[in-house]
């Protein structure tokens, strides 16, 4: 059973980028995001023993990071403060994106995610970001595939709205 | 043939069978618009990696890697075979309800394990209804309605008949729920998720997988966004209303 926990423990680690990768599609700003998933990975290894083998573990993370960022959505509604926008640049070191107009087309994506409705986002993080399948993503989000699929084809089309394409 | 939007995002993400899949290919062999549709989505789908591949570059901070590293003080593994869900149909709960006083509310028991709290269930003109708390709260509560405990509001949406229904838990007992015009009446209710923090279920992302598919077997059109929601509460529920 230890050795199980270990081993688990391990993949968590493993699977850090991608929950940075996912957090960051949702919160917009990074340290906001990093925030999540350490909220995230806390309350995953509390309740190591909701994990059900056989499942996808990150899947099972995924939710757990969206969880955390609607409750911190929430938590921020109550106390009346608006979502500090993302910052422009704020990804200015990233060395893999090279011209400008590249740097240009990122910054103004990660905009348009950030004025997504929240169950278009996380749908549109999951699936176009994470890769994950439609099955997989409606069971991460509690909803039904119809209500994901909708919700992923609405995400896109505000989308390619935003970033100057028709649909 | 004409290739709706979701089909073409399906053929994007290549979440369409063999079949539907040679049908859009031969749609964009004959169709230059549909093409340039397609190239749209490749691109934003592109973009979004881009905007967000960053992370994976970058080394994991220190603090997360702790975070995931630190041994927590009780992290009890248990037999998960010992928790399996109970799946509880409707028939089991009339049987168990007719056994008591019809009306009364009832004790949700599991023979030798501990006992979760119950919802609030009668037995109304031979069908199971909701009553209290639960009744209350089906009535009353929106999704994201967070103060308070129990129970809490899951996925609401309109069945073929155009009747709403709404997907609910407490503790760890979920179920669904369609408005007639007597009240709630239960459709179905499961048992024994045993998800003792209760935080995965309260933004519905731990309904169990027996609730998605009776909603997936019911649901007329797509489930009811937070505006949606709160317009057939206020609208009682009718189902009159439909259009």
């Amino acid at each position: 059973m230890a050795i199980e926990a270990d081993a688990l423990r391990d993949e968590i680690v493993a699977l850090l980028p991608r929950l940075r990768r996912f957090a960051r599609a949702l919160a917009g700003h990074p340290a906001d995001a990093d925030d999540l998933v350490q909220i995230a990975v806390e309350r995953a290894l509390m309740r190591m023993d909701q994990f059900q083998r056989g499942t996808r573990l990150e899947a099972w993370l995924f939710a757990i990071v969206r969880n955390a960022w609607l409750d911190e959505a929430r938590a921020r509604q109550r106390r009346a403060r608006i979502f500090a926008p993302a910052e422009e640049g704020e990804n200015a070191g990233d060395a893999r994106v090279s011209s400008a107009e590249a740097r240009l087309q990122v910054n103004a994506l990660q905009r348009a995610m950030q004025a997504l409705p929240a169950e278009q986002r996380e749908a549109v993080a999951l699936v176009c970001v994470e890769g994950l399948g439609y099955r997989e993503a409606a069971e991460t989000l509690g909803v039904p595939q119809g209500t994901l699929t909708s919700r992923l084809a609405r995400g896109r089309d505000a989308l390619m709205r935003m970033m100057g394409e028709t649909p | 043939m004409s290739v709706s939007d979701e089909t073409l995002m399906a053929y994007a993400d290549d979440a369409l069978d063999a079949g539907a899949r040679a049908a859009v290919e031969a749609a964009l062999a004959a169709d230059p618009a549909l093409r340039a549709r397609l190239e749209a989505h490749r691109r934003l789908q592109a973009g979004l990696r881009a905007a967000f591949d960053g992370a994976l570059a970058e080394p994991v901070p220190e603090r997360l890697v702790a975070a995931a590293q630190t041994r927590p003080p009780a992290a009890p593994v248990v037999d998960l075979a010992a928790r399996r869900a109970a799946r509880w149909s409707v028939r089991e709960w009339s049987a168990m309800a007719a056994s008591l006083a019809a009306g009364a509310i009832l004790a949700f028991g599991l023979s030798g394990g501990p006992r979760p709290p119950a919802p609030d269930l009668v037995v109304a003109d031979g069908a199971l209804a909701a009553d209290g708390a639960l009744a209350q709260a089906l009535e009353r509560r929106l999704a994201a309605d967070e103060s308070g405990g129990a129970p809490r509001i899951g996925i609401s949406f309109r069945d073929r008949e155009g009747r709403y229904c709404r997907s609910f838990s407490v503790e760890t007992v979920a179920g669904l729920a369609c408005r007639e015009d007597a009240g709630w009446r239960v459709a179905l209710v499961t048992a024994g998720q045993g998800d003792v923090g209760g935080e995965l279920r309260q933004a519905g992302a731990h309904t169990p997988q027996e609730i998605l598919a009776a909603i997936d077997a019911r649901i007329a059109g797509d489930a009811l966004d937070a505006a949606e929601e709160a317009a057939a509460r206020d609208a009682g529920w009718r189902a009159a209303a439909a259009p």
